[in-house]
């Protein structure tokens, strides 16, 4: 059980340029084992102008999705491509099954209609229940209602059941079957090991330095920063950090990291910068480059005085 | 002397003379040392200047035993003169980091009494645990001098 949690594979669907995951199992697996939370991006199909409480699917970072390929933790597709061969080189055992799954699906959606109707005409039974049942007890003066309420409930429960012949009752559950809309495909693909190689910007080795060691990375903008850095699931932290990544010999005006600093202080943050040592120099300090230890990294906070 | 060298000795001069008489620091001196970028000063504040929030976990620990609450003693601190017109890359901060001491010379850690002392935590932060800091001085052209620390590594943000 254990070993199947870790083993996990994230696909990753990489749609024009942006790499994104549509199952909500991959998400909640990413969130909990490896520390991504990544965006929410999905809009209601009837409100595409949405931009507060957006769903499925998340979209990656170009960053996050190779730390994922390079932990062996996922891999990426590109979807269009991948969707069109599937449908193509579909043989016929293949797709009955395809076409059962969605047939399940429907019926699974049925069931739970069904039951959702039955509730709530249950509810509806049990108020015209209790009003006509005070009714009654005014007329008569009867103090023993519980036997009639016993007699309806009975009554109700068996109403549903039709003595009608089992083939007919088969066709009105076909007819009266939902039409559904998958979510995802994921009956129609097919798990990948390979992966397409990912592009990332330079501040790649600072991110993977942070997710090594546990940390969350949100984009930044609203702390002033490339990256605001939680120590946990932001659900629960605030974040320690707003992070910018700069090249190793990037000269960097004094100006921009005192007001970074003021501005991480203002929120309660520490302004990290931080890069990747180029491998030559890390050689000569005598330095141990593994999991991402070629990466160092500053605090800025105001002093306070 | 050539040029850069006059522009560092004033712009040290400006910080040692802003620290001593407008922050009241003492012990104030410069260290030089070879695989330094640049000289960096170093002095005790009037009151001590940074305490790491694990300390302060490990204080407020120690002291629901305590009477008294524990002394805040100044420790000496690194101060590195800026100007504000300079670019400074990651490399060069590194040099800087990779070439000092955690405390300047002459610091006195407190001292640990046996295994069993119950201080012993929060007197590690003001000794073994101390991680590189220092002091960004950076003036600017109206003599303006602002501080802000920089840490070496990840050092989360005190709960102010």
């Amino acid at each position: 059980m254990a070993s199947s949690v870790t083993d996990r594979q994230v696909r990753i669907s990489r749609i024009a340029g942006r790499y994104l995951v549509f199952d909500i199992d991959d998400v909640v697996h990413i969130r909990r084992h490896h520390s991504i939370c990544a965006v929410f991006t999905g809009t209601m199909p009837q409100n595409p102008t949405q931009n507060v409480f957006l769903g499925l699917p998340i979209e990656l970072y170009a960053q996050e999705a190779k730390i994922l390929v390079d932990k062996k933790a996922g891999y990426i597709v590109d979807d269009a491509a991948d969707h069109l061969t599937q449908l193509k080189t579909m043989d016929e055992s293949s797709r009955k099954e395809y076409i059962q799954s969605l047939k399940v699906q429907r019926k699974n959606a049925q069931l739970v209609f069904e039951e959702a109707k039955a509730l709530s005409q249950a509810r509806h039974q049990d108020k015209r229940k209790a009003t006509s049942g005070s009714k009654k007890a005014r007329e008569t003066n009867n103090p023993a209602p519980p036997a009639t309420v016993e007699q309806e409930d009975t009554l109700f429960d068996t109403q549903p059941v039709k003595p009608a012949p089992a083939a007919a009752a088969v066709a009105a559950v076909k007819d009266t079957m939902p039409a559904l809309t998958p979510t995802t495909s994921s009956t129609l693909i097919v798990p990948q090991t390979s992966s397409t190689p990912v592009e990332v910007p330079s501040s790649f080795p600072l991110q993977a330095y942070l997710n090594s060691r546990g940390y969350f990375i949100t984009p930044g903008l609203r702390f002033g920063g490339d990256f605001s850095v939680y120590p946990g699931d932001p659900l629960r932290y605030h974040a320690h950090y707003l992070a910018t990544s700069y090249e190793w010999e990037k000269k960097i005006p004094l100006l921009d990291l005192l007001t970074s600093g003021r501005l991480g202080t203002a929120v309660k943050k520490s302004f990290l910068l931080g890069g990747q040592q180029p491998q030559d120099q890390v050689a000569e300090s005598e330095k141990v480059a593994a999991g991402g230890d070629d990466v160092r990294v500053f605090c800025i906070e105001w002093a306070g005085m | 002397m050539s040029t850069t060298d006059g522009h560092l000795e004033a712009l040290t001069k400006v910080v040692l003379n802003n620290l001593e008489n407008q922050h009241d620091w003492t012990r104030l001196q410069t260290h030089a040392q070879p695989n330094l970028p640049r000289q960096l000063i170093y002095g005790l504040p009037p009151k001590r200047l940074y305490v790491h929030p694990d300390e302060q976990i490990e204080m407020i620990k120690a002291e629901k035993d305590r009477k008294e609450p524990i002394p805040q003693a100044p420790e000496l601190e690194w101060v590195l003169p800026l100007h504000l017109a300079e670019k400074w890359s990651l490399s060069q901060f590194a040099a800087v980091f990779d070439a000092m001491d955690a405390a300047p010379p002459g610091s006195s850690a407190p001292e640990i009494l046996g295994p069993d002392d119950p201080d012993a935590q929060w007197k590690l932060w003001r000794g073994a645990k101390r991680g590189k800091r220092l002091l960004l001085a950076t003036v600017q052209d109206d003599s303006t001098v602002t501080y802000y620390w920089m840490f070496d590594g990840l050092v989360k943000p005190r709960q102010n």
